[in-house]
């Protein structure tokens, strides 16, 4: 009965998750949209073969893994702290605040939230009129315009406009700790911060682990849209990153098989990348994926 | 029980229906008479109310056709009536999606979204339908079959840009140039203005004079660099200092009809040095290549600008708005620089025919017959009249001789852009099937409201005359060179594959001049030469000669007549 019950769900991930793998051949052809898929015409390995032959391929490869492992790292460290600290307030209203605004700017779209950015980095922008307040530059700076600002940018913007929202599932986390260990530690006499650190901490372990490995997968996807909106001539060398690559290269010239090619390489890093965290995790002995 | 009488009975309307419409187009001359409401000729095809959707890849806002003056006059008309909807974000991912998905609306206006569009399949040919049911499409397009057929025959879009009855110059300038500020020219006593040199001299002068206003430095010079997918603002210039029209990113010898791609050329060189030239004087505005649309047209409509390069259609809004101020001093007019004296300006565009820019009926159009009609429809005189000038009496008005003419109000009207998305002429006097902007009509007026002498006169401020009076001229455009005939006119239009060797060079030149420039132009004097070396450098590895022999090729095929 239980194995007739998952039938279903078993078409389901063939269906949507299987059957789609097919679309791996177009990075073999010289993909037409209208035609069939029998109708193409097949190139082999050639649009594997720009990619890796493009000077600019490996410029991008660069940048990608840079910014999301930035916002990887940052993305983590904040949420963590943000939720830690919500956890440890008194006033139920006050954290109520704190949470909602901090999550906020997750639900402006990115054209929004870049056109923020842009305006507040302008030279005439608040945060140069305030560093120039403070007496901390003697002359505005182009923020945008400095290419190696630009990864910093795009990391304090990611946490600005994600922190809020990042944090919930670690507070949802937090809730699954059994109060009592917490009323044991204080009759032990345990300071506010060991009972963080010995009781709250463990307590998220699982499901950072579990978020650190799941995000490694995803180590080529370092975003789209503030890399597209905030990028500009003068910090192309740092802003483009994979995605924007295959929109130029492929999308926009319809080299679908190139995108194809492109989208393939990134699975079978993330894939790698996925398996050895898997693997690393199982050696320490903590929580994992499979 | 009752289920099923329904059924039956929406089926026999539906049958009904189908047999009405099949009857009417077979046997059209004799029912015509029958049918009420279809006033206009050849209207044999069903008037009943429909709906079909229309997308638009240039900026707009959504609305639903009947809502405006206009949509509500031709769906009195047709039946018809339109949801419009428009890009929002990056087109060339919406085209993607739209592809992929493999669902259109029914009619497209796919602006530079054509090639892919075509690509893939999604537009119907439409010459069985033009043949078999739009006289007035014939009428328009007549002398530009062989243009609008692409390679294989087919028709797949009507272009914006056929001229009917004559061709009627622009009396303002609605193409590229040097524009300055009018209290720039004022305080100098309007000196003839020519060279770049003399153009970026007479900006320094005045920034001396007055460094600041309202408390804010002026901006010596900008283009629109900064804003995505506008960067051919600042890489089109040195074609037209070195006085070609805008071909693109080549430039077409008159005589031989070699197109050179100019990147990386001497003339580049001389731009470029230049704008290093202003930056080290500090005229340049540092955020020339990261201010995004926004932020740019705040500048120009804040009158700190100086001097700007840009095409007119690009900065609208911002004349609009600069026009509506009312200060004369610090609207901006154009003008044509050049290097140096010994060359002809061409700025103004000689008479083309655009044939990449048009709308088409994509293959999910559920009544294409429909569509081709209500187009048709749109295509006569009457109607063309009501998108350009709308309702006599209303929006306009005829003097004695006929001339059509505004008044201040409804000059004003026209201009406004709140009015003319509520009245439809935001929406319907562009991408729709329509005359071409310099047409004459057949009563001698000029089809496009800027065009009219009268109206052009009209609108002029004191300022304005002020300024003609000092040059000498009638119009803003007689300030530049009369163009001469170019019949490859213009070189971008020419079609590349999708995916071609040809797409790649546009787009590697593209991202080598968006990397160079910006160091070229900040660069300190000492460091600029070897910057510049490394550009041809890098630039000498594209296949240029391929690009220039794929280009010169297509332009004397043109010349020729296969267009």
């Amino acid at each position: 009965m239980l194995m007739l019950m998952s039938l279903p769900f078993l078409a389901w991930v063939i269906l949507f998750k299987y059957v789609p793998l097919w679309g791996w051949t177009i990075a073999f052809q010289k993909f037409k949209p209208a035609k069939g898929i029998f109708d193409q015409k097949w190139v082999g390995l050639d649009n594997f073969t720009f990619l890796f032959k493009e000077e600019a391929f490996y410029l991008v490869l660069r940048n990608t893994i840079v910014m999301s492992s930035i916002n990887l790292v940052l993305g983590f460290l904040t949420a963590i702290v943000l939720a830690l600290l919500l956890n440890e307030l008194r006033s139920v209203y006050f954290k109520r605040t704190v949470q909602t605004i901090s999550y906020l700017p997750h639900f402006i779209s990115w054209v929004v939230a870049a056109n923020i950015v842009q305006t507040a980095l302008s030279p005439e922008g608040i945060v140069n009129i305030l560093l120039l307040k403070l007496q901390l530059i003697d002359q505005p700076i182009l923020w945008l315009g400095k290419g190696e600002y630009f990864w910093g940018i795009l990391g304090v913007s990611e946490i600005w406009k994600n922190v809020g929202w990042n944090t919930i599932i670690y507070l949802a986390a937090i809730l699954t700790i059994d109060p009592a260990q917490y009323e044991a530690a204080e009759m032990d006499g345990a300071s506010r911060f060991q009972r963080i650190w010995h009781i709250t901490l463990p307590g998220m372990r699982p499901v950072i682990v579990i978020l650190l490995i799941m995000n490694l997968g995803f180590i080529l996807e370092s975003g789209f849209e503030p890399q597209y909106l905030l990028g500009n001539s003068m910090n192309v060398d740092y802003s483009e990153n994979l995605d924007i690559f295959v929109l130029k290269y492929g999308m926009q010239m319809n080299n679908y098989g190139l995108a194809t090619a492109a989208g393939m390489f990134k699975t079978v890093v993330s894939f790698i990348f996925l398996i050895a965290a898997n693997h690393i995790a199982k050696r320490l002995g903590q929580s994992r994926l499979y | 029980m009752t289920n099923k009488k329904w059924l039956k009975t929406s089926m026999a309307i539906i049958m009904a229906s189908a047999m009405l419409i099949a009857g009417c187009s077979n046997g059209g001359e004799k029912n015509a008479g029958n049918k009420e409401g279809g006033k206009t000729e050849g209207s044999e095809v069903s008037t009943e109310p429909v709906t079909f959707t229309y997308f638009g890849f240039g900026s707009n806002k959504d609305v639903l056709a009947s809502d405006t003056t206009i949509g509500k006059v031709l769906q009195q008309q047709t039946g018809v009536d339109w949801k419009m909807e428009f890009v929002v974000g990056d087109a060339s991912t919406k085209s993607g999606v739209m592809i992929a998905g493999g669902e259109y609306p029914d009619v497209i206006s796919p602006v530079a979204e054509l090639e892919k569009l075509i690509d893939a399949g999604a537009l119907i040919p439409l010459n069985d339908l033009i043949e078999e049911h739009a006289p007035n499409i014939k009428r328009v397009y007549g002398d530009y079959m062989d243009k609008i057929k692409s390679e294989d025959g087919n028709i797949y879009i009507l272009p914006y840009t056929a001229n009917v009855n004559g061709y009627l110059t622009e009396p303002d300038v609605g193409q590229g140039a040097f524009w300055i500020q009018r209290r720039v020219l004022k305080e100098f006593g309007y000196p003839e203005v020519k060279t770049l040199d003399q153009y970026f001299e007479l900006i320094e002068k005045y920034q001396a004079k007055y460094p600041a206003m309202d408390g804010k430095n002026t901006i010596g010079f900008i283009t629109s660099a900064g804003v995505s997918g506008d960067f051919y603002s600042i890489t089109n210039v040195p074609m037209h200092l070195a006085g070609y029209p805008n071909d693109g990113n080549v430039m077409v010898d008159m005589n031989t009809h070699e197109a050179k791609v100019y990147a990386a050329s001497d003339y580049e060189k001389k731009w470029l040095t230049a704008l290093n030239d202003i930056n080290s004087k500090g005229l340049l505005d540092p955020e020339t290549f990261t201010a995004n649309k926004d932020q740019y047209l705040a500048k120009l409509t804040s009158g700190r600008v100086l001097g700007y390069f840009n095409y007119g259609w690009q900065t609208g809004d911002a004349t609009n708005n600069l026009k509506a101020a009312g200060n004369d001093d610090l609207r901006y007019v154009g003008l044509p620089i050049v290097f140096d004296e010994s060359i002809k300006d061409a700025y103004i565009d000689p008479p083309a025919f655009v044939n990449n820019r048009g709308i088409g009926i994509s293959v999910s159009a559920k009544d294409p017959v429909r569509i081709i009609k209500y187009w048709d429809n749109l295509l006569t005189e009457e109607n063309q009249k009501l998108v350009q000038w709308g309702q006599e009496g209303e929006t306009y008005s005829k003097n004695e001789e006929g001339r059509f003419v505004m008044d201040k109000q409804q000059l004003a009207n026209r201009n406004d852009n709140e009015f003319k998305r509520s009245y439809g002429w935001a929406y319907f006097d562009y991408e729709w099937p329509r005359y071409g902007s310099n047409s004459i009509l057949e009563d001698g007026n000029s089809y496009s409201v800027g065009n009219q002498p009268e109206v052009a006169a009209a609108n002029y401020t004191e300022g304005d005359l002020k300024l003609l009076e000092a040059y000498n001229v009638e119009t803003f455009s007689k300030m530049f060179a009369q163009p001469v005939e170019r019949p490859w006119y213009p070189a971008w239009s020419i079609l590349k594959e999708q995916g071609s060797p040809e797409q790649i060079f546009n787009q590697k030149s593209e991202d080598l001049q968006k990397k160079y420039y910006p160091k070229l132009v900040f660069a300190s004097k000492s460091a600029y030469e070897s910057i510049w070396n490394e550009y041809v450098k890098e630039f000498g590895k594209l296949d240029v000669a391929g690009f220039e022999a794929f280009i010169t090729n297509k332009v004397k095929e043109r010349v020729a007549g296969n267009w």
